[in-house]
């Protein structure tokens, strides 16, 4: 399997957690979370799965967002999160990481490809 | 602006509406798809696939006043039809219209149209791009004129048609 495509129920069930993360780290919008996911080995995220991840956590109050003037385009929309985004991404990440732990525990160890 | 994302904005909008989806949230979606494509350079199939699928996604359940108002509106539209059909045939004809002269079902029918037509105009005034203010969805005076327009060369073929068959 190539290093950067994973089975997408995997991907499913993470892009939320890690579009928050990208975003709880600086106020950025879509093409630049694609890039970010990207470069952080995810392989590439399709317009048409990011913004209805990102539609949901708005929804759900875990970021807000805003339409910028861009410099070259007509405008970005630009992704911020929100106090209660912050505190869900510290619960989830840690449910997240005891989960995987978990996970791990049951699985037979392989020598990782990365 | 290419074409091909023009004919996307059209479908999508469209496959919105038809999914009962809010026009602020219209107005969000395809000014999401239009600016993400202009930073990566991708078709907007590319990137977010055929619209009617995107759209999808997005749908929501008719609520019973929806349903009531659309129902309401194709009456409107129907009962035009027949009055116009009515209309012509009388006045070619030189018959009367329940004792009025024929021309009166006509402008009757011509009136039944307005509330379909301000619907309409309301409808698509209401979609807005969230980067600039602007119409996303055919302007009001482009939607009286179409649905007129419409209206019109109903009219004209009706009137040809019962000519034309004596």
């Amino acid at each position: 399997m190539h290093d950067d495509v994973w089975p997408t129920e995997w991907l499913r069930a993470t892009l939320p957690l890690c579009v928050l993360a990208v975003v709880a780290d600086e106020e950025t919008y879509g093409y630049a979370i694609a890039q970010r996911l990207q470069a952080a080995g995810f392989g590439a995220v399709k317009g048409g799965t990011l913004y209805p991840v990102l539609n949901r956590l708005e929804q759900d109050g875990l970021v807000t967002s805003s339409w910028r003037e861009g410099a070259g385009g007509p405008g970005r929309k630009f992704f911020t999160v929100t106090p209660r985004g912050t505190a869900s991404l510290a619960e989830r990440a840690a449910a997240w990481h005891t989960f995987t732990e978990r996970a791990a525990g049951l699985l037979p160890t392989v020598r990782s490809s990365r | 602006m290419t074409t091909s994302t023009d004919s996307y904005r059209r479908d999508l909008v469209l496959a919105l509406r038809m999914g009962n989806v809010p026009p602020d949230r219209i107005g969000e979606i395809v000014a999401e798809v239009e600016s993400h494509v202009a930073d990566t350079g991708e078709s907007p199939v590319e990137a977010f696939g055929p619209p009617r699928e995107y759209a999808a996604g997005f749908a929501r359940p008719r609520r019973a006043g929806d349903v009531v108002s659309l129902l309401v509106l194709t009456g409107f539209g129907a009962a035009c039809g027949w009055l116009l059909a009515t209309g012509v045939v009388g006045t070619v004809r030189g018959e009367t219209f329940l004792g009025f002269p024929a021309w009166t079902a006509l402008v009757l029918g011509a009136l039944l149209w307005i509330p379909p037509l301000l619907a309409s105009v309301r409808r698509n005034a209401s979609i807005r791009d969230p980067r600039t203010g602007g119409f996303l969805a055919p302007p009001p005076a482009a939607v009286v004129l179409t649905m007129s327009g419409f209206l019109a060369l109903l009219t004209l073929g009706l009137w040809v048609g019962t000519v034309l068959a004596g």
